[in-house]
């Protein structure tokens, strides 16, 4: 039984905006769902719904098998990690975190013993007694949870709680939080709207647009096998290359701008719906990863499926050159899909590939890509779903 | 500026420093011409020209003050007026100002601006009803009689102080409170007012001022002489014919005292009140 | 959307708004708003909206003082012809009106001098702020006792100033116009650190790079000050103002401290002329007319300060 279920959740405002579609989603006992979408998606409102903190247009939200729509946040059994920790500045570490157990009227020997097991799986053992200003960013951050932990709730929420750590302090954060949700094992709900951190934390991702949810599924998946161009472009740093193209009237080939793509049979045959595709316009989706360089072997640079284009700008990451280049064809943005990241390349014709450091490439080259074909995405321009059966 | 270059002594003398030492002249001279003659005897008082600093100091004015002039009455009264008066308006004031900062409420910017309005309305224009009213109900002469329209004219003013102080406060709090199963009346308790503690010390220093200094109902509704707060007792010290200047600055001096101290400890409040009342542009 | 566009012929017709149960939470919480609030807006309806109705009552009709009550007859606008005819009332009137204008003028101008010269003091600025404190903590009567010491004709310290500079023994309290002076000297004495505190703290909350742009670009002291900081201070001088004029207009303590109105009525101004009216000659009606009246007219002051300043009142609702 699921813990969390969600049937066709709606938020509508009073001045009529509808900020959540037809909501459905189930979070298993102890699985972390990552939540993540671009800002104003209404991914926060959702959760909010779940905790009570806003009210539940129409739908159906059941926490532990009970129909909780109209009860109260202390009701639901649930705990939330704010974006800001929102921590109690006049008490204590150890005040912040038996708060909630002694509003709860519990025996204050049980309170006091909860809070230290709480504070050793936190590591806050000696901040106990300090109050929130005289701690670090990432330490609050710990206390944010430890209160949430310490009710041993049947649900966990948080909302970005992440997103005002430094660079370096999340990266280690992310893996704090999980290790511990993996300790307590409950079911999580996490909202962010970073991609990187929704794919290395979740065991599923659900992935949020404008109120409707697009796809949920473990982030392998929705790497391979993204539902839409909006997916396809959401997941994956630096975003998927996305070109206007067609295919031959065969459907055994893509035409790119001047360029022509031979399809393997191989990947013909996972891609069987692109038969009907025949003589028509596609959306070819190409991840950077996707494109080695052919790199003066002979033998790959003759073949058929290999892309070739100029050189813009070389970036050198150490661990692999990141290659801007340019094709004569249209590339297509997937609208909301581009990340605050600075790699979302919006010019005609621009693309990025991601190449071994050893290849010698620079400015004004032409450079010949072996493409990795089974990697490829074909999507329907009208509907902008992906094509596979 | 320039002075930076000056060495020693000469630094400390530039136009700044010269002008506030005439504003602190301003300010002190009169406060001392308070304070020694207090401590002048009658007929050091009366001298042409004046001591400008007493020959002989007395401390008789003090002690006739509370002997012959009923000033520790007096005293007594301001304090029960002004402490109860202000523990009102800060329980009330508090849960107003916390509903019209941060609760849902139609019209609250409307009613907030209605209750300032109401509060700057002149004091003369409502003693008279006020006296009727009161004697009506046989109020006059009662610490009643003055604690309740203390209470309601210090509220707008409080009630705006306060909420601007829970306006600061993130709203992740009280949704925190909310999660971890606090009522409204216990989020109020244990969140808002420990946060908001520096806005209840700033209503509370204005609230206390006010009523300590009040003039006008205190002369209206408290004629009898046990009931007089201390602004009526010190005016109606002696008669026409003959004023105790000394008995009145000694128990002036008493009077100002406490509140100076209080006024100094909290002047940080002070003049945050008074800035935060800043009308947004 | 994607480059290629969509190729439907018009859109679908959108399904009607989803209506459900909304914001239950929010009206529980706005009714708690109304219970919080409740006493306090209980209290000060009672005690302030109740009166100045009432008082407006009162000055429309005759009204009879007896031993334990008091009874209004009759809808009558004597009590305000009486008032409007009376020659004591225009010269409280104009008394008033002059002599706010003038100490708050006074004040305004001193207070913002202080603040000036306070803002660039390096040491010791936290003391001279509770040094200023002081005289507004004072009890108004007692300001009063004091000066009326020192303006007292024979023992007063001001007249051994006049002599000792040969200004000979004006009778300050005791001839009109010097009365009227040595009102407004112990008004601004105690009023002019109040307002120097308000333009100080204005003073202090300014950006402080806008000035340094200002030096840059070449501007100095009086230029600075009449083209940056003025401008940037209208608010805080609106808001001092604005006390001010309010409680300029209820000047009482210190003319029935000082002069008991006189000499003669010179310092008679329209509260003291209300209260005389009402509680030593026990003429409630016309009393209530003079209160009115005063309450108008601290009403438009308030206006006129507000729009001179032309500030407006910030506007954040929910």
């Amino acid at each position: 039984m699921a813990t969390v279920d969600l049937q066709e959740v709606n938020k509508v405002y009073p001045n009529g905006f509808h900020a959540v579609k037809d909501f459905s989603l189930n979070i298993s006992e102890g699985e972390f769902m990552v939540l993540v979408g671009p800002s104003g998606c209404g991914k926060t409102t959702a959760l909010r719904m779940v905790a009570g903190l806003e009210d539940i247009t129409s739908g159906v939200l059941r926490i532990a098998g009970k129909v909780v729509n109209d009860e109260t946040p202390k009701e639901r059994d649930i705990a939330m990690v704010f974006q800001n920790y929102a921590l109690y500045p006049h008490m204590t570490v150890a005040e912040n975190i038996g708060f909630a157990l002694k509003l709860r009227k519990m025996p204050k020997a049980n309170i006091t013993s909860k809070v230290k097991e709480t504070a050793e799986i936190l590591g806050l053992t000696e901040w106990l007694d300090r109050k929130p200003g005289q701690l670090s960013g990432g330490q609050r951050q710990r206390v944010a949870m430890g209160r949430a932990i310490v009710r041993e709730p049947s649900v966990f929420l948080m909302d970005e709680p992440l997103s005002n750590l430094d660079a370096k302090l999340r990266v280690q954060m992310r893996a704090e939080v999980q290790r511990i949700q993996r300790r307590i094992n409950v079911a999580t709900l996490y909202v962010t709207h970073d991609q990187i951190e929704a794919m290395t934390m979740g065991d599923r991702v659900a992935v949020m647009r404008s109120g409707v949810l697009q796809q949920v599924d473990h982030p392998q998946v929705l790497y391979d096998h993204p539902n839409n161009l909006f997916v396809a472009a959401f997941i994956g740093s630096p975003s998927m290359n996305l070109y206007e193209a067609s295919m031959s009237d065969d459907a055994a080939a893509v035409r790119l701008g001047s360029q022509e793509l031979a399809l393997p049979a191989a990947d013909r045959d996972t891609h069987p719906g692109l038969a009907r595709f025949g003589g028509k316009k596609i959306i070819l989706g190409v991840r950077p990863e996707h494109l080695p360089a052919a790199n003066g072997n002979a033998a790959a640079e003759a073949a058929d499926s290999t892309l070739v284009g100029n050189v813009d700008l070389v970036e050198a990451l150490g661990s692999e050159l990141m290659v801007h280049f340019t094709i004569d064809a249209h590339t297509v943005v997937a609208e909301g899909a581009a990340s605050d990241d600075a790699d979302s390349t919006a010019r005609a014709g621009e693309g990025v590939a991601r190449v071994e450091p050893s290849v010698k490439v620079k400015v004004g080259d032409r450079i010949t890509f072996a493409v990795n074909t089974a990697g490829l995405q074909f999507f329907d321009p009208e509907t902008e779903l992906a094509i596979w059966d | 500026m320039g002075s930076r270059n000056r060495k020693g002594w000469r630094r400390v003398i530039n136009g700044v420093n010269i002008s506030a030492f005439f504003v602190t002249l301003f300010i002190a001279l009169p406060l001392y011409w308070l304070i020694i003659s207090s401590f002048k005897t009658p007929v050091a008082l009366g001298d042409s020209p004046p001591q400008y600093f007493p020959s002989q100091f007395s401390g008789a004015n003090y002690s006739q003050a509370f002997v012959q002039y009923d000033f520790g009455i007096y005293f007594r009264n301001s304090l029960v007026v002004t402490l109860i008066s202000t523990a009102l308006v800060l329980v009330v004031g508090t849960l107003a100002g916390y509903a019209l900062g941060r609760l849902p409420m139609r019209g609250k910017f409307t009613l907030m601006v209605t209750l300032l309005m109401i509060s700057v309305f002149p004091e003369i224009a409502l003693i008279a009803p006020l006296y009727l009213l009161e004697r009506q109900f046989g109020l006059l002469n009662s610490y009643e009689a003055l604690i309740i329209p203390y209470t309601a004219f210090n509220l707008p003013f409080a009630i705006w102080i306060l909420r601007n102080y829970m306006l600061g406060i993130p709203k992740e709090m009280e949704e925190t409170g909310r999660i971890d199963g606090a009522g409204p009346l216990r989020t109020v308790w244990s969140i808002i007012l420990p946060m908001a503690l520096p806005g209840v010390f700033t209503a509370g220093i204005f609230c206390f001022t006010a009523c300590w200094t009040e003039f006008l109902m205190a002369l209206t509704f408290e004629s009898v002489n046990s009931w007089r707060t201390i602004p009526v007792g010190i005016a109606e010290f002696g008669t026409p014919l003959e004023v105790p200047y000394g008995t009145i600055f000694a128990a002036s001096v008493v009077a100002v005292v406490p509140i100076g101290i209080l006024v100094f400890i909290f002047r940080k409040f002070v003049i945050s009140g008074l800035t935060s009342g800043a009308v947004k542009g | 959307m994607t480059t290629a566009s969509s190729a439907a012929d018009e859109p679908a017709p959108r399904p009607a708004p989803l209506v459900g149960r909304h914001d239950v939470n929010r009206k529980r919480m706005a009714r708690l708003g109304w219970a919080f609030s409740a006493p306090a807006l209980i209290i000060v309806a009672a005690v302030t909206i109740f009166p100045i109705l009432y008082s407006v009552v009162m000055s429309l009709s005759n009204v009879n003082v007896t031993g334990n009550g008091f009874s209004l007859s009759g809808v009558t606008g004597s009590n305000y012809s009486l008032v409007v005819k009376n020659s004591t009332w225009h010269y409280a009137l104009g008394f008033t009106i002059v002599y706010t204008l003038i100490t708050v003028a006074v004040e305004l101008v001193l207070g913002t001098l202080i603040a000036l010269v306070l803002q660039r003091l390096t040491a010791g600025r936290g003391w001279m702020m509770a040094l200023l404190l002081i005289p507004w903590s004072m009890i108004t009567v007692i300001n009063a006792e004091l000066w009326l010491y020192i303006f007292n004709g024979i023992y007063g310290v001001m007249d051994a100033i006049f002599t000792a500079v040969g200004l000979g023994h004006p009778n300050f309290l005791g001839t009109n116009d010097p009365a009227i002076i040595s009102l407004m000297i112990a008004d601004i004495w105690k009023t002019t650190p109040f307002v120097a505190i308000i333009v100080l703290a204005g003073l202090v909350m300014l950006p402080g790079d806008i000035f340094e742009a200002a030096e840059v670009d070449g501007s100095s002291g009086w230029s600075t000050f009449w083209r940056i900081t003025v401008p940037l201070l209208r608010p805080t001088l609106a808001l001092a103002v604005m006390f001010r004029v309010l409680q300029a207009f209820g000047l009482f303590d210190l003319p029935y401290v000082m002069t008991g109105g006189g000499p003669g009525t010179s310092t008679t101004s329209l509260a003291i002329l209300g209260y005389d009216a009402m509680f030593k000659n026990l003429s409630f009606g016309p009393g209530a007319a003079v209160a009115t009246t005063t309450a108008l007219l601290v009403l438009l002051g308030c206006l006129i300060s507000l729009r001179t300043f032309r500030v407006q009142v910030g506007k954040e609702d929910s």
